[in-house]
């Protein structure tokens, strides 16, 4: 199965850079020519681009929510997002539009995608560090980036 | 395993907020623009090899990397002191015009288009790419995904990476192309110019042919007699990659001219107390207000603002796309905002023509891609169009090449003071005592913004993946009215 693991943010923005951290790491505990280990500071059509043609597509991210524990990681799939598709953003359109237009025109888009989310606290001052919260939630989040890939 | 839905105040101070406050009759009091600040770029650059720049500076924004990239590329050349090669040039400006395909494809398709194919009035749900899709044809999606997906692969093999290129440096290039490379991107290239065709036809169908549309374009509420700036070759012709910064006043007439590090001499910076924003204004006209007109030192730097400092375009297509244009507006320049959505599709023309012209240039698979510097660092500024706008980088390093100050205009900041005026002009226009606030007028008044294509803070990427940005209108007292969220709920 071609599998993407992809890691999302801006590794020079603080918390930000926590999914490119995880997939990083995780690429360095893999050794196998099905799985492809990637990172991206892009998002909407972008991300279209880059899980077309997989089967199988594993994505990390930085996330904020109301009530949210810096370095909480949570599980979720595109579904999660369905709440957001109709809304453009101020420059692409989000995950789901570009799930939803990648079926829509027939392309070859992954049978399935989980999304692993780190709960961020700082996503606004430039560092290429994270903050300690989130840095003891990496080792965490990789092991389950490895387990997700077994499953 | 805790699931969880996304939360519709994602990011509560990481949005975008417009404010729009009332007066006691219902009209518009007042209106705010606030973006999120980020925080010590400048520290986060001092004490690091200059070199590192073109890649650090490029995440700044996740929209366009690519423009960073080479803005910054071209800042190490002034700070080495070094001219690039021809053939390295020309590879820069070959990518930086793929780029430029991809990302103004992107703008029209995603975020205009569906204003005007599915119509301003049209429910949110209604309103964007897929509606596009069902209503004109999977077959132009189909060419909107492919123009992108191959012109990224132009960007990936003259640039060595998607999305981040590493190949710039201080002199020339990093990587050649061979034949069979330029031989594809030469497809590419061509196929491109038809897209470019085809959008133009897309424009002059849905909106140019629909008497109402062409009466919202030409509408006082859209428009904005300011300044316009652009960089522009040794024949005034627009050029995205390199040439002098042309400034031209209200009724076309030159007003300035200059070279990437005389910036400060013609650009200062004005603050106001209710946002982090600095407004950037023409420091030889002065800051005059948030107005328009010739005393007013605003100006505006986006894709009808570069047709406007520029006396025409090099290549065939794009020209005479560009004529009919301000034949069809009126005349030069063009102060309705709306039609910056046309000059983006004349600029996508010439860029994909741009490309056919340089990828058949017998140098463009030439080695000879770089001149290795020899000067001592000290100063630098480098400026390239990006989509945006104007985008200008400025280092200064010590003897070593260590960054000791870095200075950034960036593209959309150009923009700040004219964007506030067009969302300001639209409340105050659209909003009247005793009307409705209905979802179809808080969207005009986004179209009255949507044509600058603002980048906000837009480094991050957290999801749900894009900065949102939200407008609040509040009454007399103060309560919250009404609220209109994009990207966020």
């Amino acid at each position: 199965m071609k599998t993407l693991v992809l890691g999302l943010g801006n590794p020079i923005l603080s918390d930000d850079g926590a999914g490119i951290r995880v997939a990083q790491e995780v690429g360095k505990q893999l050794d196998d020519p099905q799985i492809t280990v990637a990172e991206t500071s892009e998002a909407g059509l972008r991300l279209l681009d880059s899980i077309v043609g997989y089967d199988k597509v594993i994505i990390i991210d930085a996330i904020q929510t109301e009530k949210g524990q810096a370095g909480q990681i949570y599980r979720m799939g595109p579904e999660d997002f369905s709440l957001t598709k109709h809304f453009s953003s101020p420059h692409q359109i989000n995950l789901a539009t570009s799930l939803e237009l990648g079926n829509t025109l027939n392309l070859a888009m992954p049978q399935k995608i989980t999304i692993f989310a780190i709960e961020a606290k700082d996503i606004t001052s430039f560092s290429e560090k994270c903050t300690p919260e989130v840095e003891q939630a990496i080792p965490e989040a990789v092991k389950m980036v490895l387990e997700e890939l077994v499953s | 395993m805790k699931k969880i839905m996304i939360d519709p105040i994602t990011r509560l101070e990481g949005h975008g907020k417009i404010a729009i406050f009332l007066n006691d009759d219902g009209g518009v009091a007042n209106v705010y623009f606030q973006v999120p600040e980020l925080r010590g770029f400048e520290k986060f650059s001092e004490g690091r090899p200059a070199e590192d720049m073109p890649q650090i500076t490029q995440r700044i924004c996740g929209v366009c990397p690519e423009a960073h990239h080479m803005a910054s590329t071209k800042t190490l050349d002034a700070l080495f002191h070094v001219e690039p090669t021809s053939a390295a040039k020309k590879l820069r400006e070959l990518l930086y015009s793929a780029f430029y395909v991809t990302d103004h494809t992107t703008h029209f398709y995603i975020l205009a288009a569906p204003d005007f194919v599915m119509g301003p009035d049209a429910p949110p749900a209604e309103r964007n790419i897929l509606g596009v899709i069902a209503k004109v044809g999977l077959e132009l999606g189909g060419a909107v995904i492919r123009t992108r997906h191959e012109n990224h692969w132009v960007i990936q093999t003259i640039g060595g990476r998607p999305i981040h290129p590493c190949f710039g440096l201080p002199g020339g290039v990093s990587k050649a192309i061979n034949e069979e490379e330029r031989a594809k991107i030469e497809e590419i290239a061509k196929s491109s110019v038809e897209f470019g065709k085809l959008s133009l036809k897309v424009f002059d169908d849905v909106v140019l042919k629909n008497k109402d549309y062409l009466d919202m374009v030409l509408s006082d509420t859209f428009t904005h007699r300011t300044y316009s700036m652009g960089l522009v070759d040794e024949n005034n012709k627009v050029n995205f990659y390199d040439g002098k910064v042309r400034v031209v006043d209200p009724d076309g007439k030159e007003f300035c001219k200059y070279v990437p590090r005389d910036y400060l001499k013609h650009l200062a910076e004005h603050v106001e107390p209710w946002t982090y924003l600095k407004f950037p204004y023409l420091k030889n006209v002065g800051w005059k207000g948030f107005v328009d007109g010739k005393d007013s030192g605003v100006y505006r730097a986006t894709p009808l603002s570069r047709l406007n400092a520029a006396d025409g375009m090099t290549t065939p297509l794009a020209q005479e796309e560009y004529e009919k244009m301000y034949s069809t507006l009126g005349g030069k320049p063009v102060h309705y905002t709306l039609a910056t959505h046309w000059a983006r599709l004349i600029e996508l023309l010439y860029a994909a023509e741009r490309m056919v012209e340089l990828v058949q240039d017998p140098e463009i698979t030439s080695t000879d891609i770089r001149n290795i510097p020899t000067a001592k660092p000290d100063e630098g500024v480098g400026i390239v169009e990006a989509p945006r706008g104007t985008l200008t980088h400025h280092y200064i390093t010590d003897e070593r090449g260590i960054i000791k100050k870095c200075n950034l205009i960036v593209g959309t900041t150009n923009n700040y003071a004219a964007f506030y005026m067009s969302v300001k002009k639209a409340a105050e226009d659209l909003i009247k005592p005793g009307k409705e606030i209905t979802e179809g007028l808080l969207n005009r008044i986004e179209m009255a913004w949507r044509p600058y294509d603002l980048c906000l803070a837009c480094a991050t990427h957290s999801l749900p993946g894009q900065l949102p940005l939200e407008v609040t209108i509040y009454d007399a007292q103060g309560n919250e009215i009404k609220k209109l969220s994009q990207g966020i709920s």
